[in-house]
């Protein structure tokens, strides 16, 4: 009994290291013209929920979304966002369905969200670390 | 093309065009505009007929219906959404479920205006929307099947609401007023203006406390239409919803003072409520209700009910449910006992169905 329950900690550890690891490796970028450098997990959770559609230095943000069943979705959903998407699809229909909010618009994937983002001033995205360059703006998470 | 159809057609051949797409797409954008919808294929049967909704004896699909929903953003601050709602197995009809504009004025206040749903209850803004909650049918004693209920659930208003949005911590704060007009059958309800305070703790913990009053018109003169006629009516919710990783509560209680007073009491008083608790194991959530519905004039009725729900994907899910209905013994002034039309023979009456549900 006492080696299962040693067994299914470790399990435990390990899974949250590795989402911790898999939250790290996914990165929220901006325009590089945006005069952000740093934005909290908080209000990156408030704008991709719909409850912020502002920066916090007051401009206008238009988030985009990955499809469902890329990596990095699933990293950013699990680790940053803490929702799974059977919890995100029941929170947005709760939205959707009273006229109070819609999900932000799906771009496609990394490539996609990256060339997206440097063409929109006040695009925010999330993609893979290894998939950013200088065409866009990783923003420090705080 | 999109251009085109959204401006030559016009709306409702958007609406049929809609209704022509694949279910497993999900939200389409047709230029700015994101549509959604939803769909619950249901049959429910019951051991004595004449029930509320006209769930019989020989079963039915009445609780089978479809809905498309459209949004836009005008522009930053404005934005316009509507839903149309179609229901009904012998006729069917297709209804402008809710439609309003919404105008943002900061972060924190949102105004809207049009046809807005009923905001009373933490389920009845999307209660059409069954994938989004445990049962087939909500708890009834509380969102009432019947438009001249307690809580006058189930309905849009014609008005206004005033949203005002804040955090403390990671808890959102927010605060509805709204007023306006309802129709309901035979009449409507004027003078209506309510108020409710909302606290949602990470979406884990979220309550609600309301309070709404207004004046029944009908031209109806018989049964509990004419006890309500022109009469104020004021009703106060109380609700908490915990939705835990696997763990599910969900809580309401409502009393509404209606109707006129005989002999120095208001025989349509009434109080409702119910508590139910769910366990999810992976695709699975079996849940219990026990809900309570009281009217001072002696009929209602009390309800215990058991239910699995499903998870099929990620946006269906199906729902078997069981329920022992016990109706009050003193009938209503319009015939039958409880939410039974007719006076049922058993004392216990066995209601089951199963269901699909989807959004898309």
């Amino acid at each position: 009994m006492k080696t299962i329950a040693y067994r299914f900690t470790i399990l435990v550890v390990l899974w949250l290291a590795s989402m911790a690891v898999y939250a790290d490796d996914v990165v929220v970028v901006v325009h590089p013209s945006n005069p952000l450098m740093e934005i909290s997990v908080d209000d990156v959770k408030k704008i991709y929920l719909g409850k912020k559609k502002f920066f916090p230095d007051g401009e206008k943000v238009i988030p985009g979304d990955q499809p469902k069943g890329t990596q990095s979705r699933k990293f950013f959903y699990g680790g940053i966002i803490g929702k799974s998407e059977r919890k995100l699809k029941s929170y947005w229909s709760r939205l959707i369905f009273t006229g109070k909010g819609t999900p932000p618009k799906i771009i496609g994937f990394d490539r996609v969200v990256k060339e997206w983002v440097a063409s929109q001033p006040k695009a925010m995205g999330y993609i893979m670390r290894s998939e950013a360059d200088n065409t866009v703006k990783i923003l420090d998470l705080k | 093309m999109s251009r085109i159809r959204k401006y030559r057609i016009g709306p409702m051949c958007l609406v049929a065009a809609s209704m022509a797409l694949p279910l497993t797409t999900m939200a389409e954008e047709i230029g700015n505009i994101q549509w959604h919808g939803y769909l619950t294929s249901a049959f429910m049967v019951s051991s004595d007929g004449n029930y509320s909704g006209d769930v019989s004896d020989a079963g039915g699909a009445k609780d089978t219906r479809m809905g498309l929903n459209i949004s836009t953003q005008v522009d930053e601050s404005l934005s316009f959404a509507a839903q149309i709602k179609g229901k009904g197995t012998e006729e069917f009809i297709m209804e402008l479920d809710w439609a309003f504009a919404s105008y943002d004025v900061n972060e924190a206040m949102t105004l809207r205006f049009g046809k807005i749903k009923y905001p009373i209850g933490m389920y009845n803004e999307y209660i059409d929307v069954g994938y989004t909650y445990p049962w087939i049918r909500p708890p009834e004693g509380f969102y009432n099947q019947d438009t001249v209920g307690p809580n006058l659930t189930r309905i849009s208003y014609q008005g206004f609401g005033v949203d005002f949005q804040t955090y403390s911590g990671d808890t959102e704060l927010g605060f509805n007023l709204f007023g306006g007009v309802i129709d309901v059958p035979d009449g409507h309800v004027n003078q209506l203006v309510g108020v409710k305070f909302s606290a949602n703790m990470e979406d884990e913990i979220r309550v609600e406390l309301s309070a709404n009053t207004g004046v029944m018109e009908v031209d109806n003169s018989q049964g509990r239409e004419f006890m309500m006629n022109g009469e104020r009516h004021t009703t106060y919710t109380a609700g908490v919803i915990v939705d835990l990783t696997n763990f599910i509560f969900s809580s309401e209680f409502g009393q509404a003072s209606m109707g006129r007073k005989i002999a120095g009491n208001r025989p349509m008083d009434m109080t409702s409520g119910y508590v139910m608790m769910g366990y999810r194991m992976g695709e699975y959530m079996p849940h219990v209700t026990w809900e309570q519905w009281d009217v001072d004039g002696g009929w209602g009725q009390e309800v215990i009910g058991v239910g699995l729900r499903k998870e099929l994907t990620t946006n269906s899910a199906l729902k078997i449910e069981v329920r022992q209905v016990t109706p009050e013994t003193t009938p209503k002034p319009a015939g039958g006992l409880g939410l039974f039309s007719d006076v049922p023979t058993e004392k216990d009456v066995t209601i089951a169905g199963v269901a699909i549900e989807m959004v898309f």
